[in-house]
């Protein structure tokens, strides 16, 4: 292979389409004076036929069609599993509804049992209180009270005849 | 590329705006190019076919990611290249034999024959033209990369740049595959290319 910058161009060009008029010409003065590239040359240029007479795909007469089908398709199959997701989230319209109320509920009933276990702990500890009090004196001793208090109350005693009696 | 001088960007932002008549369109101009590289990369006329319609389906859902700004060809080709791909990797997972792969004892039979497409006839075609068939193998056994720079190249629309976008890859390795691709087609097409006899079966 040549090792020119403009043959190396004009091949990459010739890979990919028939070279124009200027370019062949240019090409024609490469070649006279690098016959040795002519060998070359030809079989690129043989190549490049032989893969542009490469005969074109099948494709359906109706491909189109098909796409457009297939795209038809696709849409009615999402409109449908959206209509499947809103029906089923519908259905399912009832569940925050019931699921406040139950929450609701379990509040109430555990602030209640709350409450309960608080009023019984403390009425428990007054027991214990009270409990504790059985050392106590009997209410026998209290028998005097009265009379007792009774005494603290009496009038003073008159100085004045104890002096003149004395 | 600005929208006024591709007319694919034009035809592809009135997709985007849900006018199916721009897509049919787009469709119409492109089938015959998709196919071209989407059946010589799969070897199969069924398979190519749904990948290919796949490939538009995927550009018309793609539609409102598309930037004006990138030409239309090459993202179009790219998808193809993508799906190419994933149904080759599909394959070697699940190899599996092909309804229109030959038969062993078969080998020189046309791949497929359909009834009822006109389109069809092509391989019928290829069947009668031993040099045909002799490229066409030869382009069929090259390494997926090669086979598909190739086929782009092949591609009117495609400059070496838009190939590299497509294939993921530099310019220079775009060339290179190119360049080693042609040089196996040389090899393996040598006594045909050197004789002429292409030039002359025409």
């Amino acid at each position: 292979m040549l090792n020119d910058p403009l043959y190396k161009q004009l091949l990459e060009q010739s890979w990919q389409r028939k070279l124009t008029e200027t370019e062949e010409s240019r090409l024609r003065g490469l070649l006279e004076s690098h016959p040795e590239a002519q060998t070359h040359w030809d079989i690129e240029a043989a190549l490049s036929e032989a893969l542009g007479q490469l005969p074109p795909a099948p494709v359906s007469s109706n491909f189109t069609a098909l796409v457009l089908q297939r795209l038809e398709r696709e849409s009615q199959t999402r409109s449908r599993r959206r209509g499947k997701e809103w029906q089923f989230w519908r259905k399912l319209s009832w569940f925050p509804t019931t699921a406040l109320a139950a929450l609701v509920l379990g509040v109430g009933l555990l602030t209640y049992t709350e409450t309960r276990i608080v009023h019984r702990q403390a009425l428990l500890k007054s027991v214990e209180a009270v409990s504790r009090v059985a050392s106590l004196p009997s209410p026998r001793i209290l028998e005097d009270y009265n009379a007792i208090q009774a005494l603290s109350t009496a009038p003073a005693a008159d100085e004045q005849l104890l002096a003149l009696l004395q | 590329m600005s929208v006024e001088l591709d007319p694919d960007a034009a035809l592809m932002l009135r997709v985007k705006q849900g006018d199916s008549d721009a897509f049919a369109e787009l469709v119409e101009k492109y089938k015959q190019p998709v196919m071209n590289v989407v059946y010589r990369m799969l070897r199969d006329a069924t398979e190519a076919e749904d990948v290919a319609q796949n490939v538009f389906v995927q550009v018309h859902r793609a539609a409102h990611r598309y930037q004006a700004s990138s030409r239309f060809v090459t993202w179009l080709f790219t998808i193809a290249r993508n799906l190419c791909l994933n149904e080759i990797r599909r394959r070697n997972r699940h190899p599996a034999d092909s309804m229109d792969a030959p038969h062993p004892e078969q080998e020189d039979a046309p791949w497929h024959q359909y009834e009822d497409k006109a389109a069809f006839t092509a391989p019928e075609h290829l069947l009668h033209g031993e040099l045909e068939e002799k490229i066409d193998q030869a382009v069929a056994e090259l390494p997926e990369n090669q086979r598909l720079a190739i086929l782009l190249c092949r591609q009117n629309e495609l400059s070496y740049e838009e190939i590299a976008k497509v294939l993921g890859c530099s310019l220079s390795a775009t060339k290179s595959l190119i360049h080693r691709g042609r040089e196996v087609l040389k090899e393996k097409l040598k006594p045909y290319l050197r004789t002429g006899t292409w030039r002359g079966a025409k």
